[in-house]
């Protein structure tokens, strides 16, 4: 440890200042026209407003619902991949986590865009539901909230599943076959066992999957259309189509009010034991 | 205990279809003969991979998001490897809530940070867009940098420095002479998570476009929700193989996935 201070103020400041200036400084200033009363003052008079419509009410909540559905979908599916992978032999495990881990590396556009040719009119699952006698006209499926959550999974899947990979390989190897010789069923198994030796992998891959579809603006744009919205292209709208600076700030606010939450709840699990390497 | 045995290569299977699934989807339909974009592809042609390459505004785009991600993160980095040395090293008063500020663009909305530097520093202060969205990327990639740098400076042991100091060296040439050449491998990785995080961004670049200057991404959304034929497929495509090359390669020869 050296212990110069200036030298060290030298080197930290720039980049400090940087974020401070470019950064920061207009987040905090577009944050605070949520709050400016029309002659001078303040006032939360533009929150009361955006929520006493029904229609941010319903984006609002279709946000929750929607990062709430994925993120334990998310969870159920990441525990099965999870314990898989964790079961085979190295050599294969690593092969199998690269392609868990492959779409991450696919821009995002890319990979909403398949959804259209899989969900549209003519796509793959209507073309498969006419062949089979399922429906008779083309269901409607995209620009739906079944189609964001489709993509939203899509998206954010991998994350949970490389959080859950690490929790249960950390857990003692004997925990599971000790727990079933003594009579626990798989249900048994997994709640008493299971799940709260793996609670921070869980946390951590579900804050992320949260935060993420909170935050996802692709996915509604594209899946959802102009008339499916999220907080993020109801913000778009807002500014868009509305010119509607003040409504813009009050839903940045929510966003950053909602995923500054689910970091903080990160940062408590991830410190409670130092010992998970967070991937993300 | 067969029930064991085919639950593993099950679930594996269709998780990787549904993640990987719709990719190869897009591949495929990229080939495509027909006039407009669908699966199973009609016919095989080349026509929307070439066509991919004369439309005029993907490749003003696909230079500025080049620049972008290059320069952004060049930036980002002589930014970053300064203030990561005196974070892990320097006794420093204050390091942590340096240590937020650097890594907060990380935590809010990109839409938000588009938004607002649009309203508070392009529109005050007449900067150009291609300046704003050159500063909103190194914003961006600045957290990104700093985590990685830090890392790979976590793993060296801060004594050889003290020793090159006490051996009559200069901080500064201890630092070229022996850090830096050391924390190569992280350096290089952080390049390379800087560009594949800054050329793969929606929503930062979404507010700051002007005639003429977009990035790539947000051109092919523009695109697609005018013209709906395979070229943006194709495009799509041939981004996908670039990232997953340049990762490979940097997986390869660099053991990328250690830092981050």
């Amino acid at each position: 440890m050296f212990q110069n201070r200036a030298e060290a103020l030298a080197l930290a400041l720039p980049a400090a200042l940087f974020a401070a200036a470019v950064f920061i400084a207009p987040v905090v200033i577009l944050l605070s026209d949520g709050f400016r009363a029309p002659g001078g003052g303040w006032t939360v008079s533009a929150y009361t407003e955006f929520f006493s419509s029904s229609l941010n009410q319903a984006v609002f909540l279709r946000t929750l619902k929607l990062g709430a559905l994925v993120t334990i979908v998310a969870a159920i599916i990441g525990y099965a991949a999870a314990f898989a992978i964790v079961s085979l032999e190295p050599g294969k495990k690593g092969k199998v986590t690269g392609l868990i881990v492959l779409p991450l590396m696919i821009s995002p556009v890319a990979r909403t865009y398949a959804w259209i040719v899989i969900l549209g009119r003519t796509g793959i699952v209507n073309q498969a539901f006419q062949a089979l006698g399922i429906s008779e006209a083309p269901l409607r499926i995209l620009f739906s909230e079944t189609a964001i959550f489709i993509g939203l999974l899509q998206l954010f899947l991998p994350l949970m599943i490389i959080s859950l990979i690490s929790a249960l390989e950390n857990m003692p190897k004997d925990a599971i076959p000790a727990a079933r010789v003594l009579g626990a069923n798989w249900f048994q198994v997994f709640w008493k066992v299971i799940l709260p030796l793996t609670k921070e992998g869980v946390v951590i891959g579900g804050t992320l999957v949260f935060t993420g579809c909170l935050t996802a603006y692709i996915t509604p744009a594209i899946l959802g259309g102009s008339k499916v919205l999220m907080l993020e292209t109801l913000l778009y709208q807002q500014v868009t189509v509305s010119n509607n600076f003040v409504a813009a700030s009050v839903i940045a606010l929510i966003l950053i009010v909602m995923s500054f939450a689910a970091n903080i709840l990160l940062k408590r699990v991830a410190t409670a034991r130092n010992k998970t390497r967070i991937a993300r | 205990m067969m029930a064991r045995n085919l639950f593993i290569p099950i679930t594996l299977g269709l998780v990787i279809t549904f993640l990987i699934g719709p990719f190869l989807i897009i591949v495929a339909a990229s080939f495509s003969a027909g006039e407009t974009l669908a699966f199973p592809p009609q016919g095989f042609s080349l026509r929307w991979i070439a066509k991919v390459f004369t439309v005029e505004s993907f490749r003003d785009s696909f230079y500025m998001s080049m620049f972008l991600a290059i320069g952004g993160t060049l930036v980002a980095l002589i930014l970053g490897i300064p203030a990561s040395y005196a974070l892990s090293r320097y006794k420093l008063p204050g390091a942590e809530t340096i240590r937020t500020i650097v890594s907060a663009p990380i935590i809010v909305p990109g839409i938000i940070v588009g938004l607002s530097l649009l309203r508070y520093i392009v529109v005050p202060f007449q900067v150009g867009i291609t300046l704003a969205l050159f500063l909103a990327h190194t914003a961006l990639i600045l957290p990104y940098a700093v985590r990685v740098v830090s890392a790979s400076l976590g793993n060296l042991r801060s004594d050889i420095e003290e020793a090159a100091v006490l051996l009559g060296s200069s901080r500064l040439g201890a630092f070229f002479r022996v850090v830096l050449p050391n924390i190569r491998g992280g350096i290089m990785s952080a390049f390379i998570l800087g560009f594949v995080t800054s050329f793969n961004q929606v929503p930062v670049s979404l507010f700051l476009s002007g005639p003429g200057v977009r990035t790539l991404p947000v051109d092919m959304i523009a695109y697609m929700e005018i013209v709906f034929d395979p070229s943006v497929a194709a495009l799509s495509a041939l981004l996908a193989f670039m990232s997953i090359g340049i990762v490979f390669i940097a997986e390869r020869f660099l053991g990328f996935s250690r830092y981050v």
